[in-house]
């Protein structure tokens, strides 16, 4: 049978993708389908159900509502992603950046500095600043705060949340920054000479041209860095495990802590069916809003 | 006084600000630099009255360390290959194809990207048990009796280093199609073509063309790729448990768990030396970091 080149090519192409098919819907794509029935079921690790999990419909997810540790980890994510990724990297992502565009002396050695601790592995960052924050008065951070009269305390009991995103900003200020840098650039440098020349001052300039002009690239941060956010595992899982008494259980811990310490796979199994659903919309709202250039 | 010129209020600020934020960064660096040449080490920051390599040389000598390192330099490695092979075969198609389903395809790749692996891992996790026992039964039929165990090490889904490498890779591929298929994109199709002309065949095209051109697309997969599988914690805790498959970041873990018996010299050493590769691939990868989150966005 004689195929035309078109026809073959085209089969070349589905070939080639065979590959990355397979490895996408073993390890995700069913695994995602497979948390959905999960949920239905009241699968766990050990007992009896673990032999012959059963269907229970919606018990789980009834379940949820009124579960206080699922009610709990939402709340603490929400702090932790505001906090955090909203708040924290992207105002000090967002200076920096602008402190950057200037011609600075040592511009590379900030910029390493910034980016350095985006660069490090998660329990690297973790094991670290424990020795910023455990151990009372000898801790690196009850030290400084010394200075200024503040008690030493064990930074992570007393205010483990706050910690968490002090820490989260930290590893993430360069990814704001690097965002916000190339949406700088691509503002004309002539809008700002004109602003000057009509006797702007910069407080009127940075909140009338730099931030709406930034707002496409804003926008795109925001979506972004909550879907990392959320997402984020290991950072929080070597400074706290999720506590002290699920202060800053976020919800990929709950689940974890759920699925693996409680054994419950398929009520783990309907709270990251919640995650899932999160995710995906605003993965949608990503790829509708700003049209991504395929 | 001519020559030195007074700091503009804003840049003052600019610089205030800048070094504030150097501080913030690079603190809580010092203590693991000092800690991992002082012989009396401790979890708190103090200047060390001796320096000692001690603790690097222990890493390779007496303790895990060189051996979860070398375990995770194998696992990761592997990874990165697995990624820039398929991921360059599936780049290269999504670039060149014009079929209905490339646009579902990019789209469906950017909704996977930002799938939590926290939401998955459960039943990631029955996946592996499942392909565990179809493995099992297949070493059992080809291995004799008394090296099951180690062919499983390196062949298993659940304690195995196949399953790991996978899961890692299919973690890391759609951000490296993606890169991969925007590098394609700027190629253009008149060299294959011309090959083509040549009758050169599609391995030929592959070898002489393609990849010499896709060299610079596929780096910036492979080290992205290396970086997110080098960091990468919630799969080898899940799925490793035997003591000599431990990968470095749950040797470091556990190491750092073990309450009383803490070595902060040699643990320290051991976490530099594993951020280490990560910082060097991530100074490599800087200019390709933009990509990696605006996947798509025009500029």
């Amino acid at each position: 049978m004689a195929l035309t080149y078109e026809t073959r090519v085209a089969w070349q192409n589905r070939m080639l993708l065979v590959p990355a098919l397979v490895l996408l819907a073993c390890f995700i794509l069913i695994p995602a389908g497979a948390a959905i029935y999960i949920s239905f079921t009241n699968e766990a690790l050990s007992g009896l159900a673990a032999a012959h999990p059963q269907l229970v419909g919606l018990k789980n997810y009834v379940r949820l509502f009124s579960d206080d540790g699922f009610w709990n980890s939402l709340v603490v994510t929400a702090f932790f992603v505001f906090g955090s990724s909203i708040v924290g990297q992207f105002v000090l992502g967002l200076a920096s950046a602008m402190a950057l565009s200037r011609p600075i002396a040592f511009r590379p050695v900030f910029n390493a500095a910034i980016l350095l601790p985006n660069a490090v592995p998660e329990v690297v960052a973790g094991f670290i600043w424990i020795s910023m924050l455990a151990g009372g008065k000898y801790s690196t951070v009850s030290r400084i705060v010394a200075l200024v009269g503040i008690p030493p305390q064990n930074w992570l009991g007393s205010l483990p949340l706050l910690m968490i995103i002090v820490v989260n900003t930290w590893r993430g200020i360069a990814f704001a920054m690097i965002l916000m840098t190339s949406g700088l650039s691509a503002v004309p440098t002539e809008v700002y000479e004109a602003a000057r020349m009509d006797g702007a001052t910069p407080h009127q300039i940075f909140w009338r041209i730099t931030l709406p002009l930034l707002r496409p690239t804003i926008f795109l941060y925001m979506l972004v860095s909550t879907a990392g956010t959320i997402a984020i595992f290991g950072l929080i899982y070597t400074l706290t495990r999720g506590g002290p008494g699920g202060a800053t259980e976020i919800i990929g811990i709950y689940i974890y802590n759920q699925s693996f310490t409680a054994y419950q796979l398929g009520y783990g199994s309907a709270v990251a069916v919640i995650m899932l659903g999160v995710s995906v919309a605003i993965g949608t709202v990503y790829v509708r809003v700003l049209k991504v250039q395929v | 006084m001519t020559g030195v010129r007074k700091l503009s209020r804003a840049e003052a600020t600019a610089y205030g600000f800048l070094t504030v934020t150097l501080v913030f960064c690079l603190l809580p660096f010092v203590w693991v630099v000092l800690a991992s040449v002082d012989p009396n080490a401790a979890l708190f920051l103090s200047l060390p009255k001796a320096i000692t390599a001690d603790h690097f040389v222990k890493i390779f000598t007496a303790e895990n360390g060189g051996r979860w390192f070398f375990n995770s330099l194998v696992t990761v490695g592997a990874t990165t290959a697995l990624v820039i092979i398929v991921g360059g075969m599936g780049g290269y198609a999504l670039s060149r194809t014009n079929a209905w389903w490339k646009r579902p395809f990019l789209y469906a790749i950017i909704l996977v990207r930002v799938l939590p692996p926290t939401a998955l891992i459960v039943p990631l996790y029955k996946v592996m048990l499942i392909s565990n026992g179809v493995m099992d039964a297949l070493v059992r039929s080809i291995v004799p009796p008394d090296s099951i165990r180690s062919a499983m090490q390196i062949f298993g889904f659940v304690d195995g280093y196949l399953g790991l490498i996978l899961v890692l890779s299919a973690m890391q591929l759609p951000l490296a199609l993606w890169i991969i298929k925007t590098f394609f994109d700027l190629t253009p199709k008149d060299y294959e073509e011309a090959a083509l002309m040549d009758g050169a065949n599609v391995f030929q095209r592959i070898r002489r063309i393609l990849v010499p051109l896709a060299l610079p697309g596929l780096g910036a997969a492979g080290l992205l790729t290396f970086i997110g599988a080098w960091g990468d914690f919630l799969m080898p805790l899940t799925f490793i448990s035997s003591s000599n498959l431990q990968l470095l970041p749950i040797g470091l873990f556990r190491a750092f768990q073990r309450a009383n018996t803490i070595d902060y010299g040699y643990l320290s050493a051991l976490a530099l030396l594993y951020m280490l590769p990560a910082v060097v691939a991530f100074g490599l990868a800087r200019r390709f970091l933009v990509q990696t989150f605006a996947g798509g966005i025009k500029g």
